[in-house]
């Protein structure tokens, strides 16, 4: 009964982790790798996450004939229309609703910016119903018309325009849009959800698909979908299958190697313990503390299965006849536990309250690596026979001796050829540092160029400039939105940028609604000056009097507010650029043709007095990314130190401490080489492959300096390393081939950096211990 | 009996009458496709419920075969809409120059096609619009123009135009609030 104690307290809590693991959603936003605290920061975390752009689905439609391609747009539009579960579908062939034009209408002297003082004086009047005349000339008088009697100024016109104007609409054909060439028809959905909204994104993405399969039958058209959320859904799709596929194979390379090498079916399924233990406790853990898991989180998992599953393999290749399992282990034990404690520590350093992407990721290594390093200590020799050996280990023999034996000048040579290639480095200083933040992207890059296509067709906003106001309410924000698009109409007319939107151009602030009031003329100055401005001309007479009410009325309207366009069209796209926060309002003036956003940025219109900032996304989210990569950089230095510290207090001479560390700084220094030469930008994910390099490669140097006189022993050492070293170029060198830029980047890092660490701990660890004692 | 004898055969002529238009409004698209240019004066007058008295503009109409088509306005004021193949331009004394693909603007082309599909013969286009009632001879023809199309029904019940062989002498627009107006075409 007591053999079973721990296997059972192991199973209980590998199933207590699964447990937490199902019920923990996997998140896709970057948003986790910004550090918090900083109102600019802030903010454009907001849009990273929920900004207008965020919501749009580009969709374009191929194949089949130019005729079909239009009716499949058309179609489609009308089907998404229907499912009300789209704030807009926009395909060219859409006019606003009949109620929400009534809407514009019955509030246009309090919207409209032409109105004015001088705008109703006799003369002003009379000039405007000659141009009325002159288009009921026009053969288009027919939809005109109707607005007329109550409309002789035109506002209508003003706030329709206002409203079309700023989009540069796409090329037409046959009445919807499509891309230059007309190979494809393009639509724009606008999701109500937001873009970090990751199931609202997904069961927006498949409710077009679905309408689509609808829509399109009988026809070849084919369709595109592109968008933040289309991307993070699909981002999250293939990167799961992928990891899964790669770690599929990954797996069936390992087992090979393992059935391979020691013949014995059982190192399969032991071995495989600790790693699934680091998987189940590192996953539960960064649960609990996080309450959800970032994929890049998981990609980064696949790193782990590197150095737990060396664990098992020190044992299995130091097992010898005439001790137990556990007089094995004992003797492994300084070793191993050295080796899982300079992990432990590197990671201990990336854990820091203002950055959780990379807290999560130190949080997943600790717990996994304590997991595998106790289930290889405890779980392994209770599950396995006290005298059990591999079967018949292939590959350990005499022929080892000729490698292991010390060459100090072979030692020395590698040394300094690092040190060679350091000063190469720094003297050349090429290019290191990958600061795009598509790089983090787990995004194939095929779609990312999908998304530009769609986009520069549909003439759709770039993530890129604008400005942010914030107020306490919405009425502050939009009084101090309207100072700064008077200072960016005259920018605009200095040709500085192309344009901009702003809420207050479709939602006035009540201030200044009520200015217009008071602009409107009474009852009977109004009626005098139409009679005069009428003189003349053939309008029948009376014709007018809807005019003189509708100007009588809204001289006492309450103000237009934002709650009132609730539910429209109109309300969201008002809802889009000013929307409450968690700290009060925020209006949103993104800009389009922007020729110098320094300039702009640096005079914008006093930030004390409007609280405007200028955001440039790109520049922004790019110095973010520094930024952390900054900040990681940092904070590995600490975890260098601190392995260091833990390597000293383990061995307890700086000898053994030189021995084991001087191979893996050489090795590093080739990795990043290797790197830098295959025309890498080192990204976070290079950086925190090369946290784990550093990690393998300590262990690899411990394990050849180890202070063991027995060649037998020594042997089995080097059998051991080259066991690990196979598995774990067999795992990374298959994720190097990964079309995802994030598993590429590790994959090929790790590979290298092993390769390299291996070779540089087998010349130099025991040449460096023997010549320095 | 005699009565019934008169409604039988009208019956029986029924069919021989739809024949004989149909064969008389094939015969005219043919004398109108036969046109390869034309210039005209027109004199247009728009009568509107909401105006005291008509609107009246003059100018002049250009054709060139198989799709060019010209209104030029000169009084009141110069206006100038010349469609050809895909393109609409604009031009207004005070809205400048503007051009629309017809093709992006599907409640434009059928009152383009009315009047230029039907002086170049075209019955297929003219038929993708509207239905076509066609009364009388070549000599004295009227040929009548109902939108398929709702939302064009919208703004026009109906386009009349009057013809005598291969010449149109008016084109009427018949709007489904009453208000109308009447081209006559005149050469000078």
């Amino acid at each position: 009964m007591r053999r079973w104690r721990i296997p059972l307290i192991w199973l209980l809590a590998a199933l207590l982790c699964g447990g937490i693991i199902l019920k923990t959603p996997v998140a896709t936003d970057l948003t986790l790798f910004v550090p918090r605290a900083d109102p600019v920061a802030e903010l454009l975390l907001e849009q990273l996450r929920s900004g207008p752009t965020t919501r749009l689905i580009l969709i374009g439609l191929t194949g089949d004939a130019e005729s079909e391609r239009a009716a499949v747009s058309r179609r489609l539009a009308e089907s998404l229309r229907a499912s009300n579960s789209f704030v807009r579908i926009a395909n060219g062939a859409d006019a606003l609703p009949e109620t929400e034009l009534q809407t514009l209408f019955a509030h246009r002297y309090l919207l409209s910016p032409t109105v004015s003082p001088e705008r109703f004086t006799p003369d002003a009047l009379r000039a405007a119903l000659r141009q009325r005349l002159r288009e009921l000339q026009s053969p288009l008088a027919a939809v005109q018309k109707r607005w007329l009697p109550a409309d002789p100024t035109g506002e209508l016109l003003t706030l329709l325009k206002r409203w079309q104007g700023e989009i540069r609409e796409p090329a037409k054909r046959l009445g919807v849009w499509f891309s230059p060439n007309g190979d494809r028809a393009l639509l724009l959905a606008e999701t109500g959800a937001a873009g970090y909204d990751l199931a609202g994104q997904r069961h927006a993405v498949m409710a077009i698909r679905a309408a689509f399969a609808k829509v399109a039958a009988g026809t070849t058209v084919a369709l595109q979908m592109s968008g933040p959320g289309v991307i993070a859904t699909l981002a999250e799709d293939t990167v799961r299958a992928e990891a899964e596929l790669l770690s599929i194979l990954a797996t069936l390379g390992i087992m090979l190697i393992l059935v391979l090498v020691y013949r014995s079916a059982r190192t399969v399924w032991i071995g495989a313990l600790p790693m699934l233990a680091a998987l189940l406790a590192g996953a539960a853990a960064v649960d609990l503390l996080f309450g959800k898991m970032y994929a890049l989180t998981l990609a980064f998992s696949m790193t782990l299965l590197g150095e737990t599953l060396d664990y098992p393999t020190y044992l299995f290749s130091h097992r010898q006849a005439g001790e137990t399992v556990w007089d094995t282990l004992r003797g492994l034990w300084p070793t191993l536990r050295l080796c899982a404690a300079t992990t432990l520590l590197g990671c201990l350093a990336m854990i820091a309250p203002d950055v959780p992407g990379l807290s999560q990721l130190g949080v997943f290594t600790i717990a996994g690596i304590i997991a595998a390093v106790t289930t290889t200590r405890w779980l392994l020799p209770v599950l396995l026979p006290p005298d059990w050996r591999p079967a018949r280990v292939i590959g350990a023999g005499i022929w080892m001796d000729t490698l292991l034996k010390p060459r100090p000048w072979r030692a020395l040579a590698v040394g300094v050829g690092g040190l060679l290639v350091l000063l190469a480095l720094l003297i050349k200083a090429p290019p290191v540092w990958e600061d795009d933040i598509a790089a983090l992207s787990p995004v194939p890059r095929e779609l990312l160029r999908l998304d530009q296509e769609l986009r520069s067709g549909l003439g759709a906003p770039e993530v890129g400039q604008l400005i942010a106001v914030t107020a306490p309410d919405a009425e502050t924000a939009l009084q101090q939105s309207e100072i700064v698009a008077a200072w960016l109409d005259a920018r605009q007319q200095e040709g500085l940028l192309a344009g901009y939107e702003a809420a207050a151009r479709y939602l006035p602030s009540q201030q200044t609604q009520r200015q217009r009031q008071a602009h409107l003329p009474d009852l009977e100055a109004l009626t005098a000056n139409l009679a005069r401005a009428a003189e003349g001309l053939p309008f029948q007479p009376g014709l007018f009097t809807p005019f003189l009410d509708a100007i009588a009325a809204a001289r006492t309207a309450p103000p237009v507010q934002p709650e009132d366009w609730r539910g429209t069209l109109l309300g969201t796209r008002i809802g889009i650029l000013l929307f409450p926060g968690e700290r009060g309002w925020t209006a949103l003036l993104p800009l389009s043709g922007v020729k110098n956003p320094q300039w702009l940025a640096a005079n914008l219109p006093s930030s004390q007095a409007t609280h405007a900032f200028y955001l440039d996304l790109r520049a922004e989210t790019n110095r973010l990314v520094s930024g952390f990569r900054a900040t990681a950089l940092q904070r590995l230095t600490w975890g260098v130190v601190l392995i260091v510290a833990v390597v000293w207090m383990g061995l307890r001479s700086w000898r053994g401490v030189i021995a084991a560390l001087t191979p893996v700084t050489v090795a590093l220094i080739f990795t990043v080489a290797v790197l830098l030469s295959l025309g890498e930008r080192l990204s976070l994910f290079h950086l925190v492959s090369l946290l784990l390099v550093l990690g393998i490669g300590v262990d690899y140097g411990l394990f050849f300096s180890r202070p063991a006189a027995d060649p037998v022993q020594r042997r089995q050492t080097l059998h051991a390393l080259l066991v690990c070293c196979g598995s774990a170029l067999t795992v990374f060198g298959m994720l190097a081939t990964s079309e995802l830029p994030a598993l590429r980047a590790i994959g090929l890092t790790v590979s290298i950096g092993v390769a390299a660490s291996f070779s540089t701990a087998l010349v130099m660890a025991r040449p460096i211990l023997i010549r320095m004692g | 009996m005699k009565r019934w004898a008169g409604v039988f055969a009208s019956l029986l002529c029924w069919p021989l009458t739809v024949v004989a238009t149909d064969e008389a409004l094939t015969e005219v698209m043919r004398m109108l496709a036969g046109v390869r240019s034309l210039e005209v004066g027109f004199r247009e007058e728009k009568t509107l419920a909401m105006l005291q008295q008509p609107l009246i503009a003059t100018g002049r109409l250009y054709y060139q075969a198989p799709a060019y088509w010209r209104k030029q306005t000169v009084q009141p004021q110069p206006e100038d809409y010349v469609a050809d193949g895909d393109w609409l331009t604009v031009e207004t004394s005070d809205g400048g120059r503007r051009d629309f693909n017809l093709n992006g603007y599907p409640q434009l082309r059928p009152l383009v096609e009315a009047i230029r599909a039907t002086q170049a013969g075209d019955r297929a286009a003219l038929e993708r619009y509207y239905r076509l009632d066609f009364q009388g001879a070549p000599a004295e023809w009227t040929l009548r123009l109902t939108p398929l199309d709702s939302t064009a029904a919208h703004y026009v019940a109906a386009i009349v135009m009057h013809g005598r062989n291969e010449r149109i002498l008016s084109v009427e627009t018949l709007e489904p609030d009453g208000d109308r107006s009447l081209m006559t075409l005149e050469l000078h």
